[in-house]
């Protein structure tokens, strides 16, 4: 095959995927920005450009502002605990050789391959407030004072929805873990042991900066998670109450474009977001801008 | 050869996604085909309503009332109709599908949907003044019938019908629904308990429920909107169909008035009281009802559909629906029951909307109502509807609408149009009960918030 040919085999081959993500990807995402600026229903064939009034609207609307507190909160609560015990599990299932790690290995990732909304459904039932299994559980320990309606006082409510996300996520970062782990050659650890380090030394001066690199992927992954998944969580178990205490940017989003009438304005929210996500993306990749330790 | 059949296959893909992709009237078209349901056979073209376009579009929303009344009203209305062919889609979601039609200009025909339909469809056209005027179909008479069609419609429903206060109607109003409160009949009348007529003499079974285990009062939790059943009817008790009108049209101090203040101290009084049943505000509409079922609270608001809702959820022993009309402040006050109504509307751009105001009237024939009646149990917003309909509804359904015939009024309750706005007043009115139930807002809190908002709406009107 002459490279000509060969070009246009490859051609060939990418086009039918350029195609689709073009038009189901690219295209929705730019037409998004572009409607922005226009004021549209979503549902007629009247639309009207109205630049950035629709900006303006949203830096004046408390909502959006509240919206976003909840998303900073969720996006720096979910990913610390969900890391911190993803890790935990990680290096607890390698380095210690217990005779049941297989097992553990699939409880903890269990909860990754049931549907979000399944999980949503289970746990609003757990934190059911007269037979869920958590207040049960308080009030046969004789703690009466701790029973809430979890998902329904203000106090309360972020937390409540924060376990499940974190449940959810474990198995999936300890399994990508895992494999990191077990990629750093055996007799470094073996040389350390000699040396007199301790498990935590271990830990912290060579496990962490040997898997540096895959740590800061999944610091991204945990980002883009939290923030399209928590969607699911609030839409199901909560509907962004009590008075609109666990509203998000993308819960509000949805409701101002389709309950609302509002697809503009619910657009111009987007592009907040994407405005957000883009800065989160560019903070957490100068933050960890530290170079993986190779071996 | 192998080069040639590659781009072939990329060419056909391509074109394919095009097609499919292109808002174009024939590819359109062929969806609404795809969902007919009657066999097409030549008839004889002389039936005595003329119509040069025979084919009539129709979406229809596949709800809990099914799709079974309309493929039988279908084939009634062109077998009256010769040679007419009407093409309809159902679906549970059917504003979603048809949602492309509409952005592309090319909407169907008809159009049958709940006024509080999710997607906001509905409402937005009815901002955009999308929706054909049809006056001139309830100034008509149906055939057989001696007074003009307006005349048969349920009292004053037709104002409600004409939301732009400019008199011209683009919704027919269609199957109505009646909310209000539930109880257990059985258990009333196991323990002689007589349902309240004055809130007063509501709150004071508190004592008797929490001796017999029970709590007084609870609602759909983290959707407290359930409460408008409870909130426009009191309203309207307290201060008269002006205090309903002022706050509808966000009038200036409509939400300081007393009928207002009284109405949201009922709830402070719930919730400063205990009446409530623990955990309300976290539960959703089916755990909430679930545990009014099994005997956990006295009362719950909810629509007529609540037994058809719930037929398969676990109850306490003997459960019967018991409905009443939300109590009333003092004895010899006007008594209200919120109803709701689903319509049949025409865009204005449809291609037949002659035709489709002749299916209009169709719907409104006696034996239309009763065949609705027979395979939905819907009511159709007629005068004589529970004369019409008895033989066919549960008893629950036929309860909620029997109270109208023992002095209750109807009250049907709509926020004034405004322009796009990213309020929600609606919404905004009825999250504060979550609060207020918390315990973290006064009812003074409440009434300014709605003031508040009511400016607003009120300057973006003007």
């Amino acid at each position: 095959m002459n490279t000509k040919s060969r070009q246009w085999f490859l051609v060939f081959c990418t086009l039918p995927a350029l195609i689709i993500f073009s038009i189901f990807a690219l295209y929705p995402f730019f037409q998004a920005i572009v409607m922005a600026f226009y004021d549209w229903s979503g549902m007629s064939d009247e639309v009207t450009f109205i630049g950035l009034k629709n900006f303006e609207t949203l830096i004046h609307d408390p909502k959006v502002w509240t919206a976003l507190t909840n998303n900073v909160f969720l996006l720096l609560v979910v990913p610390t605990i969900t890391m911190g015990f993803s890790l935990l599990f990680a290096v607890l299932l390698t380095r210690r050789k217990l005779r049941e790690t297989t097992f553990y290995r699939t409880i903890f990732f269990f909860p990754n391959v049931l549907a979000i909304v399944v999980i949503s459904i289970l746990w609003s039932f757990i934190y059911h407030p007269t037979f869920g299994i958590l207040n049960s559980f308080l009030e046969a320990a004789g703690l009466n004072s701790w029973i809430h309606a979890w998902l329904g006082e203000k106090s309360t409510v972020l937390w409540a929805l924060i376990f499940p996300m974190v449940w959810q996520a474990i198995g999936y970062y300890m399994i990508i873990y895992i494999a990191a782990i077990q990629g750093i050659p055996n007799d470094i650890y073996e040389a350390a042991v000699i040396d007199g380090a301790s498990e935590w030394k271990q830990f912290t001066h060579m496990t962490v900066p040997l898997i540096w690199g895959i740590l800061r992927i999944t610091i991204i992954f945990f980002f883009i998670q939290v923030f399209n998944q928590s969607f699911v969580y609030i839409q199901v178990m909560t509907d962004g109450g009590p008075d609109g205490s666990s509203e998000i940017l993308m819960t509000y989003m949805y409701k101002q474009a389709f309950q609302n009438g509002n697809f503009g304005y619910a657009m111009a929210v987007g592009v907040f977001m994407l405005f957000i996500s883009l800065t989160l993306s560019f903070i957490s990749d100068r933050l960890m801008g530290r170079d993986a330790v190779e071996y | 050869m192998k080069r040639t059949w590659i781009m072939l296959c990329i060419l056909t893909l391509v074109a394919t996604m095009f097609a499919g992709c292109g808002n174009s009237k024939p590819a359109a078209e062929e969806t609404i085909k795809g969902g007919e349901t009657t066999t097409q056979t030549s008839k004889d073209e002389e039936g005595k309503p003329d119509f040069e376009n025979k084919e009539l579009n129709i979406a229809v929303f596949e709800g809990g009332f099914g799709r079974a009344y309309w493929e039988e009203v279908i084939s009634r209305f062109e077998q009256e109709y010769q040679g007419v062919k009407v093409n309809m889609t159902s679906n549970p979601k059917i504003m979603d599908i048809i949602k492309p039609q509409i952005v592309a200009g090319n909407p169907p025909d008809f159009i049958y949907a709940p006024m509080t339909d999710n997607t906001g469809t509905v409402q937005t056209m009815i901002k955009e003044k999308a929706l054909l005027e049809l006056n001139d179909v309830f100034d008509s008479t149906l055939t057989g019938e001696s007074a003009p069609l307006k005349d048969k419609m349920v009292d004053s429903i037709l104002n409600y019908a004409a939301p732009h206060s400019d008199g011209k109607i683009v919704v027919a109003p269609f199957n109505i629904s009646t909310l209000g409160m539930w109880y257990n009949a059985d258990l009333f009348e196991k323990k002689g308990w007589k349902a309240p007529e004055t809130w007063d003499e509501l709150f004071a079974m508190h004592d008797t429920a929490q001796q017999d285990g029970r709590f007084l009062f609870t609602y759909q939790g983290i959707y407290p909107t359930y409460n408008d059943n409870i909130v426009f009817p009191s309203i309207a008790s307290a201060g008269g169909q002006q205090a309903i009108e002022d706050a509808a049209s966000y009038k200036e101090g409509a939400f300081q008035s007393d009928a207002v203040r009284k109405v949201f101290g009922l709830f402070d009084t719930i919730a400063q009281k205990g009446y409530l049943m623990p955990g309300t505000v976290a539960m959703n509409h089916t755990q909430a009802q679930t545990e009014f079922l099994k005997g956990k609270a006295l009362f719950i608001p909810n629509g007529s559909w609540f037994e058809g809702e719930m037929k398969d959820a676990p109850r306490e022993e003997g459960f019967r629906f018991g409905f009443m009309a939300p109590p009333i402040f003092n004895k010899g006050d006007d008594r209200y029951a919120l109803t709701v109504y689903e319509g049949l509307f025409i865009p204005k751009k449809a291609k037949n909307p002659e035709l489709a105001k002749e299916f209009i009237k169709f719907q409104y024939r006696d034996d239309s109502i009763k065949l609705n009646a027979e395979k939905t149990t819907g009511i159709v917003a007629v005068k004589n509807a529970s004369g019409l309909v008895k033989d066919f509804v549960p008893e629950s359904v036929y309860n909620s609408i029997k109270i109208f015939e023992e002095g209750v009024k109807p009250l049907i309750f709509q926020w004034n149009v405004t322009p796009k706005t990213e309020i929600n007043i609606n919404k905004e009115m009825f999250d504060a009960i979550s609060s207020v139930m918390n315990k973290d807002m006064t009812v003074e809190q409440w009434i300014e918030r709605m003031e508040g908002y009511a400016t607003k709406l009120r300057e973006l009107s003007q």
